[in-house]
């Protein structure tokens, strides 16, 4: 207890945060970002089935997911007040025609499940 | 007045981290297997690698006996070329789902946009991608025509996307000193805000290459570029943590020379063997985790890396400089029998004799 206050006070005075930011010679450096895990599922809204190959894109990132067998879909994105995430059939008549969802969520979390219902086309 | 306080006050925060022992960085040599054949390879990778990889599941049995990781615990995902793996994304979530956070080291040949995307997706929070100089001197050292090509496209992918803690590292060379400031220039147009330089040390397939060596105004030339530009402020340049560099401590980097392998710093090695950066000589190596249970290896051994009295021998052992440098990197060790193999000061200390001897009115500022 007292190395670890030791430890913050003379690296407090000292100079700099980089005493406890390292990283090794040949490593990346240390990630202290924060981001979000944001799942969730697709479903039909008239039939309530799983949707599968609907792109969930994160525009502002450029990050996309395609939604597997079950309609689940999950990634890690950044973390901010509003993140709009837009849900697209790509995959023409395959997997059904649904129209596209634009949405806005806050991001100021570190997990978000959403569950989606897309109209069908 | 002011350096030897700070001096002093540092030794002190070195010493509570030493005691303290908390791990927060561990690399995986998640593969040996390489796209490249680098002239200066440390590890001395290929194309078919020493070992099999290691599968996953191994990796995380020895991970999950981490009772309390520290806050911000980091896998370091390392090689070889760890893209080269087709499970690198399951492996990030796995390591992610353990609330632990993961990055990599990559030579950029095969960053492109969709495996830029699906890293991203897996929850990756930090990259490191080699650059090693102007596309000429760059694929010479990488041994590749396309290897420029490849990591400038890896480099703007990197640079545009806040998510990521990047930086991009340049081993500097004969060839490439020359090139630093155009390098420089390159870097800042690309978005990159981090720049490490590193010198390349006599291991692996650089050991009997004298070609890929500094001589020491070469050095101190680095020196004095890596000070010129911290003060420009255009980059974060920095020297890399290979070595104490004397009077230039506090100057080339953020804060002074502090080697922290083995003391926050282990290491998973593709062989199953437990040691601190990879880099440093496999002798050291403190146990292996199909034999042993790994947090207890880094918990109960560790000693030669927390204290490194022993290293006090050979030049070391009058030097003045020992309180501050403890015997430099600890990759600039041979273990078998214990040599030095590079002092970062001693070939500073040269050069400045002859700078002085050349131009006697120079001071060190």
């Amino acid at each position: 207890m007292k190395s670890n206050w030791l430890r913050r006070i003379i690296g407090g005075l000292s100079f700099t945060t980089a005493l406890f930011v390292f990283q090794a010679c040949y490593g990346t450096p240390q990630d202290f970002g924060a981001d979000l895990y944001l799942e969730g599922e697709v479903k039909a809204k008239t039939t309530g089935l799983p949707i599968k190959g609907i792109n969930v894109a994160v525009p502002d990132s450029k990050q996309y997911v395609i939604t597997d067998e079950s309609g689940r879909f999950g990634f890690y994105t950044n973390s901010s007040q509003n993140i709009r995430i837009v849900f697209e059939d790509t995959d023409a008549f395959e997997n059904g025609s649904f129209k596209s969802k634009d949405t806005i969520v806050s991001g100021l979390t570190d997990h978000l499940y959403l569950k989606i219902h897309l109209e069908e086309k | 007045m002011l350096v030897p306080v700070k001096r002093a006050l540092f030794r002190k925060f070195r010493q509570t981290v030493i005691r303290k022992h908390e791990l927060n960085y561990l690399f995986w040599e998640c593969t040996t297997r390489c796209n490249l054949n680098c002239l200066h390879c440390g590890s001395d990778c290929s194309k078919s690698g020493a070992y099999h990889d290691m599968p996953l599941a191994d990796f995380l049995s020895a991970v999950d006996t981490i009772s309390n990781p520290a806050p911000n615990f980091t896998v370091v995902m390392t090689g070889g070329e760890p893209l080269l793996r087709n499970d690198i994304e399951s492996c990030g979530r796995e390591i992610r789902k353990r609330s632990m956070r993961w990055s990599l080291v990559s030579n950029g040949m095969l960053y492109d946009e969709k495996k830029h995307i699906s890293l991203l997706n897996a929850g990756l929070g930090a990259l490191t991608l080699s650059l090693d100089g102007l596309e000429h001197s760059h694929n010479w050292l990488r041994n590749s025509p396309v290897s420029f090509e490849r990591v400038m496209n890896a480099i703007g992918l990197a640079s545009g996307a806040p998510r990521l803690n990047f930086d991009v590292v340049t081993c500097v060379n004969p060839v490439n000193i020359g090139e630093l400031d155009r390098i420089m220039d390159i870097l800042i147009h690309q978005g990159v805000r981090a720049w490490r330089l590193f010198t390349i040390a006599p291991i692996g397939r650089a050991e009997n290459n004298p070609e890929l060596h500094l001589s020491d105004d070469q050095f101190l030339t680095l020196m004095d570029f890596i000070c010129t530009s911290r003060e420009e402020k255009r980059i974060d340049v920095k020297f890399s943590c290979e070595g104490y560099v004397g009077q230039y401590e506090w100057k080339v980097r953020d804060a002074c020379f502090f080697c922290r392998a083995g003391i926050n710093i282990a290491s998973i090695l593709a062989d199953g063997s437990v040691s601190a950066c990879p880099n440093v000589d496999r002798a050291f190596s403190q146990g292996n985790i199909y034999k042993d249970n790994f947090y207890e290896v880094w918990q109960r051994k560790y000693e030669p890396f927390r204290d490194r009295t022993w290293a006090k021998r050979g030049q070391c052992a009058d030097c003045s400089h020992f309180r501050d440098c403890l015997g430099n990197g600890l990759h600039n060790w041979q273990a078998e029998p214990k040599r030095l193999l590079a002092c970062h000061n001693e070939t500073l200390n040269r050069a400045l004799l002859k700078r002085k001897a050349t131009h006697p009115l120079w001071v060190f500022s």
